[in-house]
């Protein structure tokens, strides 16, 4: 077999592979076209006869979902810019220097990257409700996610700092920087794309909180769209073509952003976790 | 005074300022709750003292009136079948896609990354799509296998007490393959390559060089996710949430779940607070050993 007819025959079965795995997905966005007799036919119908574009406008309006999603935007993006303004400085110490401190620094932070948020949520619930923190839930809930999230982003973006040469800020310095001056314009601008990668994984994650948010903010019309996802499945739901809509809805933006900047987020994900 | 500003400006002072306040929130936000946890597990707390720090001491009550319940055990059981079941599939099928996909060919890394939208979703999203694949009378995992003859009734995957944890655990599965296959490629792409070249003058068959060179050689990653996966199947609350709640009669019930139905379902936070303890003390075990197998990147 010639090396383009095995390339060929790789291609095929890699892609019916990923045809097998990515299966959900497609149901989810074949599902949510149905009308709600084709949905319950058996044999299942694995392409919609008539879709029904006008469920996602029902859904959209029905659901109140513009609300759920302003709130989860609101949730990612302020955890996003604390976690960044915070763990930047944080991570180009911390790549800076090599010392015992650091050592124990970064293994600090490692473990707190791995405490299930199901089982900080307790403690953190009490100790906000004993300081009054209850009554702006979702500044509580961006501060929970960014003690969680803030470890992760700690150790990405400090393997971006640690492939930047130093000898470059070394040479800013002789040339009359301030450490200060040397970092925000010499070190940062290196850094930025891996920075901006990171922030990012961070913002996909944070859109789809689920617990903090779920436990703190007890009023309707400050959740973000994962609980709003959770409240629509009762137990014994039948609508499931209306919320096949709503999780389209909500996670195309997610899907979006991930098929555009896939290559970037997949090598700083890697360069990050394990080596 | 002003030789305080000029070394925060140009000196070590710019590096403490930077790395003082993301240590002091994460003190704050993170040390501080784990600590609270410890010292709630040791407190009668219900909703009257939930206000106070200073609530009555009952030393070990809790973890006495923990272990006295009948769900405790089953619970644990459940969250060990649940944990081992979720790495065993997400790792073997991860490191059989990575193997695959190891082999190159043009959009091999394109198509590899495509697998990671599964991990991107919101969790909840996920359990959303899982509940609905594995309904019971419509769901288009049921029609599947009986198509295939492997059954002949349905199963009602998330109401039936002998399938419900399976349920989950299929759908954690799903989730977390591909973040393992990623992991994986990126140790297979460090073996150097010469080394098979060498096996194979040796006369080494494919088999030989996968026992003999592969697995050796990626001990410290298969180490490493192996201990991200326990992290990782130990955090994994969303797809209860979606898909069970846990149920029915707990038969699909994890610790992670169970110590937040405790404390927000049926506000027993000195229960809810006690099983966290048990946990965590897991999962930095868990972290220690993940710790140690990067260790020489943390290092540097």
């Amino acid at each position: 077999m010639s090396d383009t007819n095995r390339n060929r025959l790789m291609l095929v079965i890699a892609l019916v592979m990923a045809a097998i795995y990515l299966f959900p997905l497609y149901w989810m966005f074949i599902t949510a076209l149905k009308s709600g007799s084709e949905m319950f036919a058996t044999p299942p119908s694995f392409w919609p006869s008539e879709p029904q574009w006008s469920t996602y406008a029902f859904v959209w309006e029905s659901r109140g979902m513009g609300r759920y999603l302003w709130n989860s935007l609101i949730i990612a993006f302020g955890s996003v810019t604390l976690i960044t303004v915070l763990g930047v400085g944080c991570a180009y110490v911390l790549a800076r220097y090599r010392n015992v401190w650091v050592d124990i620094g970064l293994f600090l932070i490692l473990m707190l990257q791995v405490l299930p948020a199901s089982l900080m949520i307790t403690p953190i619930f009490v100790g906000f409700s004993q300081l009054g923190m209850l009554n702006y839930p979702r500044l509580a809930v961006i501060i929970a996610i960014a003690a969680k999230s803030m470890p992760f982003f700690v150790v990405l973006v400090r393997a971006t700092f640690m492939a930047v040469p130093q000898e470059l800020e070394e040479a800013a310095l002789v040339d009359g920087n301030s450490r200060v001056g040397a970092f925000f314009n010499i070190v940062l601008p290196l850094a930025r794309n891996g920075i901006l990668v990171s922030a990012i994984l961070i913002f996909m994650q944070a859109f789809g909180e689920f617990v903090y948010s779920k436990s703190i903010i007890q009023a309707v019309e400050l959740q973000p769209a994962s609980v709003g996802l959770n409240s629509f499945m009762g137990p014994n739901t039948n609508e499931w073509n209306n919320i096949m809509a709503y999780a389209t809805i909500y996670v195309t933006p997610i899907l979006a952003i991930f098929v555009l900047l896939q290559r970037r987020i997949v090598s700083g994900l890697t360069s990050g976790a394990i080596k | 005074m002003k030789r305080l500003l000029s070394s925060i400006r140009d000196g070590n002072g710019f590096d403490i300022v930077l790395v003082a306040f993301p240590l002091g929130f994460l003190f704050l936000m993170a040390g501080l709750p784990l600590l609270y946890n410890i010292l709630m597990s040791f407190q009668e707390v219900d909703m009257f003292s939930l206000g106070t720090f200073l609530r009555p001491f009952v030393g070990f009550k809790n973890y006495q009136d923990l272990f006295a319940l009948p769900e405790t055990w089953p619970i644990l059981g459940n969250t060990a079948i649940f944990v081992i079941g979720s790495i065993a599939g997400q790792f073997l099928i991860g490191f059989g896609l990575a193997l695959f996909f190891w082999v190159n060919f043009p959009g091999a890394s394109w198509l590899r990354g495509l697998f990671l939208v599964s991990w991107v979703m919101p969790g909840l999203v996920v359990g959303a799509i899982w509940n609905w694949i594995l309904s019971g009378d419509f769901g288009v995992l049921n029609f599947m296998l009986r198509e295939t003859g492997i059954i002949s009734g349905n199963i009602f995957w998330r109401s039936d007490p002998n399938y419900s944890l399976y349920a989950v655990i299929m759908a954690n599965v799903w989730l977390g393959t591909a973040f393992n296959m990623i992991l994986l490629s990126v140790g297979l792409a460090s073996i150097p390559g010469d080394l098979y070249e060498a096996a194979e003058l040796d006369g080494a068959n494919a088999w030989q060089r996968f026992w003999t060179i592969t697995l050796p050689m990626m001990r410290s990653t298969i180490g490493a996710i192996i201990s991200l996966g326990l992290i990782f199947t130990l955090q994994q609350f969303d797809l209860f949430a979606a898909i069970t709640s846990g149920g029915p009669n707990n038969s699909s019930n994890v610790t992670q779940y169970w110590a937040w139905d405790l404390s927000f379902r049926q506000y027993d936070f000195a229960k809810g607070a006690t099983i966290s303890v048990i946990m965590i003390v897991f999962v930095m075990f868990a972290s220690v050993v993940y710790v140690r197998s990067t260790r020489h990147e943390v290092r540097g």
